[in-house]
């Protein structure tokens, strides 16, 4: 076939099988791809510059809008590595908190790619049910945090949040019932064969390939590379956990669930290991305003993958240079060797494989209200959904809602 | 199996212009002082293909004063980061692109044209990231003296006030 022959059709930046803006141009040799270029950016709202006009604490907040899946592996990455700067030690208590409320979040991140994942291929009873199971995962972190995706547990020298003994009940019952799920869904991906049929072959990545284009995280692992931070350089209390690197040697769409799925099995006992041997005591340490001159390389393994947080200090309460490079950024090189060969109807499933957020690859932007903030727990929060409605015509008052949840 | 004391003592037996410019400030951590583009040239090979670290994570850019710097987060397999730090005159900062051996660093190289002003010499051509269209030419968000607020994001111009301008003008004199 001649060059002639070809044709280029730009996907994006708003496309029906894109939940994010980016554009992905690519050229076909009938329904096969032999060349895709990758348009990312629309998401940049300039994070890094915000970062050198605020404090320290501040940034806290603003990292943890990096992202609205992993906000909480961005804001560990940047104080364990402000803490090191500053030589705090943060409480073990603190530390156990961290990991837990990390895996919790690896939990609902990785429900919600499974749920896209089925979506995009046409298996919408699988989206349905792991949406749901979702849902108990993003309860336990509002009780937690008081939010569904930007939980805010992280400060400088620990923690803002402890758990008590109902919400440690509350997180087993959880995670009891949604074990059960997941190892069906182990089984499904087991047995059957549509997701196998439709999943196998797509996006392959070989090993050599995801080495050499830097990929992270589940892609790197499905493609048989035991490399997570976890393991490989580990932060909180994960050197002492027990627990397994999951890979998989598919090398595609198909390992790359697998490896998900798998994950959710071993952050499931992390859970349970944190809740047995979370040691009593402080959540914080105090940390300083100044922050000593110096520079840090900290990194976290988000659910996506490897996290890096370069920040430099200049001695002051401002730093002098925040970068962070979050995990799609990194998965982002791989993605056109996935895409060769391929196609054109794979494009939407194996740009999802590789779970993108754009909002990590671009970063976001802080937003400044003004406004005084307080803390609702959850009969406040009804109560003023309640009122809310009420003064539109609406009453709900009436509507029942359960004091725990029932999970499934 | 090489720790990191070991690669900097390899490193410096062979490239004397290392010493006592690497440092380790804690495991699975190198750090090295600002190269010039000829030392980093001359070292970057040697560290890429004899001391393991085929994979690199990021470059990012910083601001130096009078030098913009670049900093390459090189790994090995044993996980250990060489932040290996290269840097150029912002009269004339050109690096060479390390695209090629590191397919890795594409998008950041892009990152520093747009943001630092950073000429990469070699870098394939491909959109600008992660400016948007009609960004206004010789802006770069990311140096120290470009401030936010005189940008209009409206009109896409960049309006500092006149003194700033002209001490602007001296300094590129």
């Amino acid at each position: 076939m001649t060059e002639y022959n070809r044709v280029v059709i730009p996907i994006g930046p708003q496309h029906p099988s894109l939940k994010e803006p980016a554009c992905f141009t690519v050229t076909l040799e009938g329904e096969k791809i032999v060349d895709a270029v990758i348009g990312i950016g629309y998401n940049h709202r300039g994070i890094e510059k915000a970062c050198e006009s605020r404090y320290y604490t501040q940034i806290i907040y603003l990292l943890e809008r990096v992202c609205g899946i992993c906000s909480h592996t961005h804001t560990t990455a940047f104080c364990q590595g402000v803490e090191e700067l500053a030589g705090v030690e943060i409480p073990r208590r603190a530390a156990f908190i961290r990991v837990l409320v990390a895996e919790i979040e690896r939990l609902h991140s990785h429900l919600l790619w499974l749920g896209v994942a089925a979506h995009e291929i046409g298996f919408d009873t699988m989206f349905m049910y792991t949406w749901r199971d979702r849902e108990a995962v993003l309860d336990i972190l509002a009780e937690l945090g008081g939010n569904r995706v930007n939980y805010s547990i992280n400060t400088i020298g620990g923690v803002r949040r402890d758990i008590d003994d109902s919400l440690k009940q509350d997180i087993l019952k959880m995670v009891d019932a949604l074990e059960e799920q997941v190892k069906y869904y182990r089984e499904l991906a087991r047995s059957e064969t549509t997701l196998a049929a439709r999943l196998a072959g797509v996006g392959k990545l070989s090993r050599e390939d995801a080495l050499k284009y830097g990929a992270v995280g589940p892609v790197i692992r499905a493609s048989g590379v035991d490399f997570d931070i976890r393991k490989v350089d580990p932060y909180a209390v994960y050197g002492e956990i027990p627990f397994k690197v999951v890979t998989d040697t598919h090398a595609d769409v198909f390992g790359r669930t697998v490896v998900r799925v798998l994950e959710m099995l071993e952050s499931i006992e992390i859970i349970r290991y944190c809740l047995e041997n979370m040691p009593d005591g402080e959540i914080t340490a105090k940390a300083p305003r100044r922050i000593p001159a110096g520079e840090v390389i900290s990194r976290t393994e988000a659910p996506r993958g490897e996290d890096i947080h370069y920040i430099r200090s200049n001695g002051t309460e401002i730093p002098d240079r925040v970068r962070v490079r979050a995990p799609s950024e990194a998965n982002w090189h791989a993605m056109k060797q996935m895409l060769l060969g391929q196609y054109l109807a794979d494009v939407p499933i194996t740009i999802a494989a590789i779970d993108p957020c754009f909002s990590c690859t671009d970063r976001a932007i802080a937003v400044n209200s003004g406004r005084e903030t307080e803390l609702m727990d959850w009969p406040r929060l009804r109560q003023y959904s309640v009122d809310w409605y009420k003064k539109r015509g609406i009453d709900v008052s009436s509507v029942k809602m359960p004091e725990r949840r029932s999970y499934f | 199996m090489q720790n990191e004391e070991a690669i900097i003592q390899q490193l410096v037996e062979k490239f004397s212009l290392l010493k006592d410019k690497l440092h380790v400030p804690r495991a699975k951590r190198i750090v090295s002082d600002f190269l010039t583009r000829e030392e980093f040239e001359q070292v970057l090979p040697y560290v890429r293909e004899e001391m393991g670290f085929y994979r690199a994570s990021h470059v990012l850019g910083t601001d130096e004063g009078e030098d913009l710097g670049f900093i390459y987060l090189l790994t090995n397999d044993e996980g250990i980061i060489f932040a290996l730090k290269e840097k150029a005159p912002k009269s004339n900062p050109k690096i060479s692109s390390l695209s090629g051996e590191y397919p890795s660093l594409e998008f950041h190289e892009r990152e520093l044209v747009s943001l630092f002003g950073a000429e990469v010499e070699g870098l394939p051509k491909g959109p600008p990231y992660p400016l948007p269209d009609g960004w206004p030419e010789g802006n770069y968000p990311m140096r120290k003296e470009w401030n936010q607020e005189y940008f209009d994001p409206h009109t896409m111009t960049y309006n500092p006030p006149a003194e700033t301008q002209k001490k602007e003008a001296e300094k590129s004199d």
